[in-house]
């Protein structure tokens, strides 16, 4: 396989009041296109940051980060806004969905970015919304939705726009085991389907077990990295 | 357009601030419109006013009266066309609060010049046939039901020659006056009957109107008038009916400058309060804010949509309060002849909403266009 995402040296630290806290430090890391990964660790260990480096929404104080062959630290913010658009599908934890949009404009959000028409951006919407199991919720609002709902329509939106990489930061936290257990199945389907490069980031194990390579990192350095038969 | 959803979602994501917002600026707007209606409508009642009809009052005041001889001399001035002797005083119909203004005049020949009333024919003949009949504006004979061929009486401190203060007119008719400073409640009578009437003053007027052959001669005219009587125990002042408007106006101040400054202050507060509710907007709406960047929207499109968030609720509030004020003008012109709202106002308050709306959005938009992604997902 061909990698996708590179992570070569990387650190990044924030700053706390006075204090410089070190969250990655010369962190090195190779994910291959159509991999699933779960990344683990305690809080505060830099999953998220690391995570965020990944799709783009942060960038490295020292280091390389290169995605879908992007050196991402080069781009422009602009630039980066762009990349983001083509290339990664976000999945949170809260689902981060529009509340006064119903599922079926929160799914179009993505497409308004490009040059589709309305009936193209209709088709593809529907097609979302069919692939996550939601065709007949597409008019209703977050509010008027399960949370396990909720997060098949965010799943839906990361999709619509077909990018190559899946970034999901603890993206069954906030659900019950059943409805979790539903939606990593799907994450799952995606990968082994559909192609698409996923990095979970999780406290739970059995989370981590759908994925088929799981990495544990603490104080900002890979402590493992390991490859598992997916449940 | 496809941004519209967007867009409305983000404008109605709190309905009653909205709808709170969007009232706020709706009355401002329609308080902007009334009041550069007024101020407009004044100027226009200002410029309305004939500038060749003088009035030849004394120089001491308004009231202080003048030798009735005085107006062949008057009339004998080069560029005078008619010279119209008025008297006036005050009285009340049957409560001390119904005031009506008394004006005596000479309806001789070709004195309709020299006045801005316009009267029915067959009213001018019954006035000048009867010497106690009285001319009552259109507007006071509806305000107490009064009756062409009444007996008006009314009560003044201006006696008559038996001692009585009480005044009997017949309502003869009534007339219209297209001078918008004069007040609606007035009647006419004829000056030969108050003079011989009244107990005091007899053979004076408080000021002769004179109409002027060239209108384009009036200022000279007045100035000639002045100075003919200079020196004399009489020493009149001649003005002509635009600049006593212009003096009334300027006895109650700037109104201009009053009015701009209310209209400032209006503004200023309303960009204080929808900056306020727009900051306070932006600040709840970081999270989503920021996944719309996470999506790929960029630094100027997550700026532009605060941008036209803002002008959509701004410039729509503004022209409903102002389409408020147009329809409000019509009715308001009805007591107030002259008064309307030029286009320019709408356009002016159309183009300070989207200056409300720039500036209140200003801060939260640069904020937003400037949000750090991963900080404020971490905020959720």
């Amino acid at each position: 396989m061909t990698s996708s995402i590179s992570l070569q040296d990387v650190s990044k630290h924030y700053t706390r009041g006075a204090a410089r806290v070190a969250v990655l430090e010369h962190f090195n890391l190779e994910i291959s296109a159509g991999e699933f990964v779960a990344i683990m660790g305690p809080s505060g260990s830099g999953k998220t940051t690391l995570l965020n480096l990944i799709g783009g929404l942060d960038r490295p104080d020292a280091g390389e980060v290169l995605v879908a062959g992007e050196r991402l630290g080069r781009l422009s913010s602009s630039a980066l806004s762009r990349w983001r658009a083509r290339h990664v599908g976000f999945i949170f934890q809260f689902y981060n969905l529009m509340p006064t949009m119903s599922a079926e404009r929160n799914t179009e959000l993505p497409l308004l970015l490009t040059s589709l028409s309305k009936s193209e951006r209709g088709r593809k919407v529907a097609a979302a919304l069919e692939l996550v199991g939601l065709s007949d919720r597409g008019k209703h609002k977050p509010g008027e939705l399960s949370g396990g709902q909720q997060q098949r329509v965010a799943i839906a939106r990361a999709l619509i726009a077909d990018p190559t990489i899946l970034v999901c930061d603890e993206p069954t936290g906030d659900l019950d085991r059943h409805t979790a257990e539903e939606i990593l199945a799907l994450l799952q389907t995606l990968n082994q389907h559909y192609a698409k490069t996923i990095i979970l980031v999780t406290h739970d194990p059995k989370a981590a077990g759908y994925a088929a390579r799981q990495l544990h990192i603490d104080k900002g350095q890979l402590i493992d990295d390991s490859a598992k038969v997916a449940v | 357009m496809k941004y519209l959803p967007l867009l409305w979602s983000g404008i109605w994501r709190k309905p009653g601030r909205t709808i709170l917002i969007f009232l706020q600026i709706a009355v401002a707007f329609s308080l902007f419109g009334v009041l550069q209606g007024l101020a407009t409508g004044v100027q226009h009642a200002v410029r309305l006013a004939r500038a060749d009809l003088l009035l030849v009052h004394s120089r001491l005041n308004l009231w202080e009266p003048l030798p009735l001889g005085m107006l062949a001399e008057i009339q004998s001035l080069p560029g005078v066309h008619v010279v119209v002797p008025v008297s006036m005083f005050f009285a009340n119909y049957r409560m001390p609060t119904q005031h009506v203004g008394v004006v005596a005049i000479q309806s001789d020949k070709g004195w309709e010049s020299a006045f801005t009333y316009h009267i029915a024919a067959k009213y001018l003949a019954a006035l000048r046939k009867s010497r106690i009949g009285a001319l009552a504006r259109v507007e006071l004979a509806k305000k107490y039901g009064w009756k062409i061929g009444e007996r008006i009486t009314l009560i003044s401190d201006t006696k008559r020659t038996n001692g009585s203060t009480s005044w009997a007119f017949d309502l003869v008719g009534t007339y219209t006056d297209s001078d918008v400073g004069s007040g609606s409640d007035v009647i006419l009578i004829n000056y030969a009957y108050f003079n011989e009437a009244r107990a005091s003053d007899k053979g004076t007027v408080n000021h002769f109107n004179v109409s002027v052959s060239d209108p384009k001669q009036a200022a000279a005219v007045a100035e000639e008038i002045d100075h003919r009587f200079a020196n004399s125990p009489n020493e009149t002042e001649t003005d002509s009916l635009r600049a006593l408007a212009q003096m009334e106006l300027q006895s109650i101040g700037n109104l201009n400058f009053v009015i701009r400054a209310i209209i400032s202050a209006v503004l200023v507060a309303l960009l204080f309060a929808t900056a306020t509710t727009m900051i306070q907007s932006f600040r709840e709406r970081r999270p989503e804010l920021a996944v719309l960047k996470t999506l790929g929207f960029t630094d100027l499109a997550v700026f532009l949509l605060i941008l036209f968030e803002a002008l959509v609720v701004c410039v729509t509030a503004a022209a409903c309060g102002l389409a408020l004020a147009t329809l409000v003008f019509p009715m308001a012109s009805r007591f107030v002849p002259g008064l309307s709202m030029p286009p320019i106002i709408v356009e002016v308050g159309l183009a300070s909403a989207v200056a409300v709306a720039l500036i209140s959005a200003a801060v939260p938009a640069v904020a937003a266009a400037r949000l750090e992604v991963a900080a404020a997902l971490a905020d959720r």
